[in-house]
């Protein structure tokens, strides 16, 4: 490595993105479920009591099972109704829900076909919810395998976490990636593989570690009454954020529908939330 | 001889005095033939060196090659006495290849301390700090950054060395610059910080290997170099800012808005991110202070530090910095430029050889024409003489022929000549991109950049800066020295 190598790679690593505090704005809320009114007004309640840290002046509507009947027409009610976050559950029109795997035709492609943030909650007839959940938003858990930089999955989560709650910015390198990305350097005679191991692991970990700070700093600096705790670490994804759920009763988690290569649902969001079936999730 | 550096090279000078009369008498018996012959070999040496790149082989095995040849010839000439060397140190003889007192060591035991002790200070993370701490301190404003770094770009040519200063603010630049979303600057701000890098190289007495050996040879202290030097390295940086601004335009921020988005953006900036220890950080910040006040002192005459030399002073504070790496030193050890060490070593021994031949006596009569135009046309003429000739070829043979030619001329320290090789040497190197070791940097980070830049364009852009400091320079030699 040259000296202009070494001093390159000492300035952008010095050169870290800083955490700027924006406010999430919520006015209208749509409820997306396939039960009648009469059926869905416990859940409406319920999730109004659960959202309540978006506070009082929301504008909430409820879109039953007889408002629509394919996927085009959801899309045209959701669009027409132009709400700033879609709340639902999987399986809509569907008793696939019996089955935990997959997320539903409907969920699928709204996930996918617009912009808006969607809350997947349990499906109410599955009884799988965790007892904690549903409830409040005292503990919520940002997720993501590229948290740097990512200061609108950190305000969504801040805006949903309720006064005084507990806002967890979590980043978990994936451990098997990360193996197999070992395995090659092992095969390769001109590069230490110790080092390697050593340095990019730290690397890795450092760049979500000091977001996390920056954003420690300028929520605080903002006066948001949230308490922050960061968990940075290698593992297996899926089997490392269900852990993190139970053990820290986590009742919303918060996550990033587009990866890093901007793919809807794939990366971690796809197998999380066809696993995570127990909390509620906010896919951004 | 008065300062503590030529104090420093005793030993091997007392080795030369031993050998001396041997060494004449070789050398009185010379032919011309073997002198043009040796010449000749001169000439492709320094060929070999312009085109170092088209042979693809490093300085130290061109020169190292023609130092083994050299020295065959020599031995088959009868021009070096091989059989005769013995060093007298008190009672003891010491038997002694007649290569070996031919290297300057003290000049080598500099190199090899200082460079050490900067590697070791630069991995405390101190001149990343500083250089972070001044992008903050810019707030983002472009002309503001230009003045910073071309600053920064003097004083760390100063007081490392050139080629490092390059690399540390030349690679902050490209990310400083980019972050700021101006790369249209880059090439303006590269370019103008390689011109700086050859301004800085002549603050000090160690700043540039020229300084070194021609400071040596004339006996100027590291005191009346900077005293002297000072006050044109200023002028001349100011100088060379206010054209780049003018010619690159590089102006400030207007707006407020704008003002505060590059406020928000060199924020980011971490300048504690590459501090490993904050105790290494802090050793390092006293240690580098205390290198130049000791190097400083090395000066002053009739003291320890003076029979000592800047060398020891050097591979002192080199080896302090190192104790708090002792378990892997190794690691510094290869970040040693061997090469050029290597290089110094063979081309004191070509020096030598050629001195023996008498080719710097035959170069030193070609001098005289430009010594008798008397001390205000002759200084100019041998500074842009210097000047062209570091432009093309490396600056260190230059400035060693001519130190030991000058040398051979009695002198005084205070001879403007001194100073017209000094400021030609190192300012030659800002007219072409292959002129010295720091602008060949700026252009591998130029060519990194994916921004085209040919040699002649180089030539082109750098040259009405080059003449301006080599203009000043003469001004300044007319005027003040």
């Amino acid at each position: 490595m040259t000296k202009l190598d070494v001093f390159e790679s000492v300035f952008r690593s010095a050169d870290k993105p800083v955490y700027t505090y924006g406010r999430v704005e919520i006015a209208r809320v749509l409820i997306v479920t396939d039960l009648s009114d009469a059926e869905g007004a416990p859940l409406v309640g319920k999730v109004r009591s659960f959202l309540s840290a978006l506070g009082e002046n929301l504008q909430w509507q409820h879109l039953g099972g007889a408002d629509f009947g394919s996927v085009g027409s959801l899309l045209e009610q959701v669009e027409r109704a132009a709400p700033h976050l879609i709340v639902t559950y999987r399986h809509l029109h569907s008793d696939a829900w019996q089955w935990p795997h997959g997320l539903g035709e409907y969920l699928d492609v709204l996930t996918q076909a617009t912009d808006i943030p969607v809350l997947i909650l349990p499906h109410p007839d599955a009884e799988r919810a965790l007892p904690h959940t549903v409830a409040n938003t005292d503990c919520v858990m940002a997720i993501t395998d590229h948290l740097t930089a990512d200061a609108r999955l950190v305000d969504y989560a801040l805006r949903f976490t309720a006064p005084s709650g507990t806002c967890w910015l979590t980043h978990i390198e994936s451990q098997q990636q990360f193996d197999r990305f070992l395995a090659a350097v092992e095969k390769i005679p001109e590069i230490e593989t110790d080092d390697v191991r050593q340095l990019v692991e730290a690397q890795l970990l450092k760049e979500p570690r000091d977001y996390i700070e920056s954003c420690r700093k300028g929520i605080e600096a903002q006066g948001v009454p949230v308490k922050i705790e960061a968990i940075v670490a290698m593992g297996d994804r899926v089997e490392e954020y269900c852990r993190l759920v139970e053990d820290q009763r986590v009742d919303l988690l918060v996550l990033n529908t587009l990866d890093g290569d901007q793919l809807a649902m794939h990366g971690q969001a796809y197998p999380l939330a066809a696993r995570l079936r127990g909390i509620p999730l906010l896919m951004l | 001889m008065t300062n503590g550096a030529e104090t420093a090279h005793s030993a091997s000078e007392s080795a030369i005095a031993v050998l001396s009369s041997s060494v004449q008498s070789a050398g009185h018996e010379v032919s011309i033939g073997v002198t043009l012959l040796f010449a000749g070999l001169l000439v492709s040496m320094i060929l070999c060196l312009a085109f170092e790149e088209k042979l693809n082989a490093k300085k130290s095995v061109i020169v190292g090659a023609f130092a083994v040849a050299l020295l065959l010839l020599s031995a088959s000439l009868g021009l070096l006495p091989f059989s005769e060397m013995d060093l007298h140190v008190g009672d003891t003889d010491i038997h002694l290849p007649v290569y070996i007192p031919a290297i300057d060591w003290g000049v080598i035991f500099i190199i090899l301390g200082s460079s050490l002790f900067v590697d070791v200070t630069a991995k405390s993370g101190l001149f990343t700090w500083i250089a972070l701490r001044l992008t903050k301190a810019s707030k983002g404003d472009p002309l503001i950054l230009l003045i910073a770094y071309g600053s920064m770009t003097v004083v760390f040519s100063a007081v490392l060395n050139n080629v490092t200063a390059m690399i540390i603010v030349g690679s902050l630049t490209g990310v400083s610059l980019r972050r700021l979303g101006i790369t249209d600057k880059l090439l303006g701000f590269l370019l103008i910080e390689a011109l700086l890098t050859n301004v800085g190289g002549l603050l000090t007495l160690i700043s540039s290997v020229p300084n070194i050996i021609i400071g040596n040879a004339a006996g100027i202290s590291f005191a009346t170099f900077f005293v002297k030097a000072a006050p044109y390295v200023t002028v001349a940086t100011a100088v060379t800012i206010w054209m780049g601004a003018k010619i690159f335009g590089i102006r400030r921020l207007a707006g407020a808005e704008e003002q505060l988005e590059a406020v928000r953006l060199v924020a980011g900036f971490d300048e504690n991110d590459g501090i490993d220890s904050p105790l290494r950080f802090w050793v390092s910040g006293v240690s580098l202070v205390g290198f130049i006040a000791v190097i400083a002192s090395a000066s002053i005459p009739d003291t320890i530090l003076n029979d000592l030399g800047m060398g020891y002073v050097a591979i002192s504070f080199a080896v302090f910095a190192l104790l708090q790496h002792k378990a892997t030193v190794d690691r510094f050890y290869r970040e040693i430029d061997w090469d050029l060490l290597a290089f110094f070593a063979a081309l004191f021994i070509v020096i030598n050889v050629m001195e023996h031949a008498r080719v710097l006596h035959e170069l030193g009569r070609l001098l005289a024409p430009i010594l008798e135009m008397g001390d205000s046309t002759g200084p100019a003429v041998l500074l842009f003489a210097s000047a062209v000739a570091s432009s093309v070829t490396d600056n260190i043979p230059l400035a060693a022929m001519l130190a030991k030619i000058l040398g051979g001329l009695d002198l005084s320290a205070d001879s403007p000549y001194w100073w017209a090789v000094i400021f030609g040497a190192n300012l030659g190197g800002n007219i072409t991109p292959i002129g010295s070791a720091s602008t060949l940097v700026a252009v591998t980070i130029i060519h990194k950049s994916e921004i085209k830049l040919s040699f002649v364009d180089f030539v082109k852009r750098a040259v009405p800066f080059a003449m301006v400091q080599l203009a000043i320079a003469v001004g300044y030699l007319w005027i003040a020295l």
